[in-house]
C-alpha cells in the first residue's frame, strides 16, 4: 500500500493510515469526515477482494473426458465406412467394430478380441457393403460348430439392426481358447 | 433492400441444435473444435454471454449455400443408418428455416456408438 502514502488527506492523515486504522475507533477516525469518506471506499475494496479470495477457480470436472472424446473423434473420423442412404452418411470403423464385438460377446463362452472392418470392393453408394474379420477367444468346452454359427448369426443381426449395413463377408478367427 | 448476412458460427450453432433434436444423438467436437470453443467461450464470458455450441459441425460455403459436416455420437438403441438419416433431415429442415441459408448437402459421420 506504499503507493497510497502520498495521498495525504486534508486532516493530516494519509490513506495508508486510514487503512491501518480501519477497524479501530479512535476519536479522530470517528469524527473526521475525510477519513470517513476514504474508509467507505476502502471497505468496498476490501469486500470485493475478499470475495475474489473466497472464489475457487476450478477447471470443469469433465475437462479430461471432453478432451479425450475430442481426440477419439479425430482419430475415428479418419477411418469410416458408408451407411446406406445418399452416400453422405458414414460411420467410423471403430464404432462398427465396437457394436459387432459387443454382439459376439453375448454368446456363452465367447470373448471378442480384435475386429477389423473395411468397405467391400463391390460396395456401391446405393448398397454399401462391409467386410469384417472378427477374432474371438472361446472357452475350451464350447469350441463347436454351433458356437460359430451363433456368433455369426448374432454379428449379422447386430450389423443389420444396429448399424444398417450388409456384410459382404464375415471371417471368424479363433485366436485363442480359454480354460473353462 | 435489406440484406441479411448470417455468420458461419450462427449456421453451425443452428446445425448443432438441429442434430441434437434427434433422440439419442450428441454432436461430438474434435480437438480443433474444442480449442475454438474454449477461446470463444472465454471471450464471451467476459461480456457475460453464454455462446451456443458450434463445435462438431464444420461449415463450408458453396456460393450462398452451405455444405455441413456433422460428427455425432449415437446411443446404441437405434439403427445408425436411420439415426444419421434423421440427423440429415433435421439439419436440412431447421437450418434454412432458422437462418435462411440454403443447405447444399449434409455429411454425417457417426464417430461412436454407445453400447
Amino acid at each position: 500500500m506504499a503507493v497510497t502514502s502520498d495521498y495525504a488527506l486534508p486532516c493530516g492523515r494519509d490513506v495508508e493510515q486510514v487503512w491501518e486504522a480501519m477497524d479501530l475507533a479512535d476519536e479522530h477516525t470517528r469524527t473526521c469526515p475525510h477519513c470517513a469518506a476514504v474508509r467507505e471506499s476502502l471497505q468496498v475494496l476490501r469486500a470485493a477482494t475478499a470475495e475474489m479470495v473466497r472464489e475457487e477457480v476450478e477447471p470443469p470436472g469433465d475437462l479430461v473426458s471432453r478432451v479425450m472424446s475430442a481426440v477419439r473423434a479425430d482419430v475415428r473420423r479418419a477411418d469410416v465406412v458408408p451407411l446406406p442412404g445418399d452416400g453422405l452418411a458414414r460411420i467410423s470403423t471403430r464404432a462398427v467394430a465396437a457394436v459387432l464385438r459387443y454382439a459376439a460377446d453375448g454368446v456363452d463362452g465367447v470373448r471378442a478380441r480384435g475386429c477389423r472392418v473395411v468397405e467391400a470392393p463391390e460396395s456401391t453408394v446405393a448398397d454399401p457393403l462391409i467386410e469384417v474379420e472378427l477374432s474371438i477367444a472361446i472357452t475350451v468346452g464350447r469350441v463347436t460348430h454351433e458356437t460359430y454359427e451363433e456368433v455369426r448369426r448374432r454379428v449379422l443381426a447386430a450389423a443389420s439392426a444396429r448399424i444398417g449395413v450388409r456384410l459382404a463377408g464375415l471371417d471368424l478367427v479363433v485366436s485363442d481358447v480359454l480354460e473353462g | 433492400m435489406i440484406e441479411t448476412v448470417v455468420s458461419t458460427p450462427a449456421v453451425a450453432a443452428v446445425a448443432v441444435h438441429a442434430a441434437e433434436q434427434v433422440a439419442g444423438v450428441r454432436v461430438q467436437p474434435g480437438v480443433a473444435g474444442l480449442v475454438t470453443s474454449v477461446v470463444r467461450a472465454a471471450r464471451q464470458q467476459i461480456k457475460g454471454l453464454r455462446p451456443a455450441p458450434v463445435e462438431g459441425v464444420r461449415v463450408r460455403w458453396s456460393g450462398a449455400a452451405v455444405v455441413l459436416e456433422v460428427d455425432v455420437v449415437i446411443s446404441g438403441e437405434d439403427q445408425a443408418a436411420a439415426v444419421s438419416r434423421a440427423v440429415q433431415r433435421s439439419v436440412r429442415a431447421l437450418v434454412p428455416e432458422l437462418t435462411g441459408v440454403e443447405v447444399e448437402s449434409v455429411f454425417v459421420t457417426v464417430v461412436d456408438v454407445a453400447c
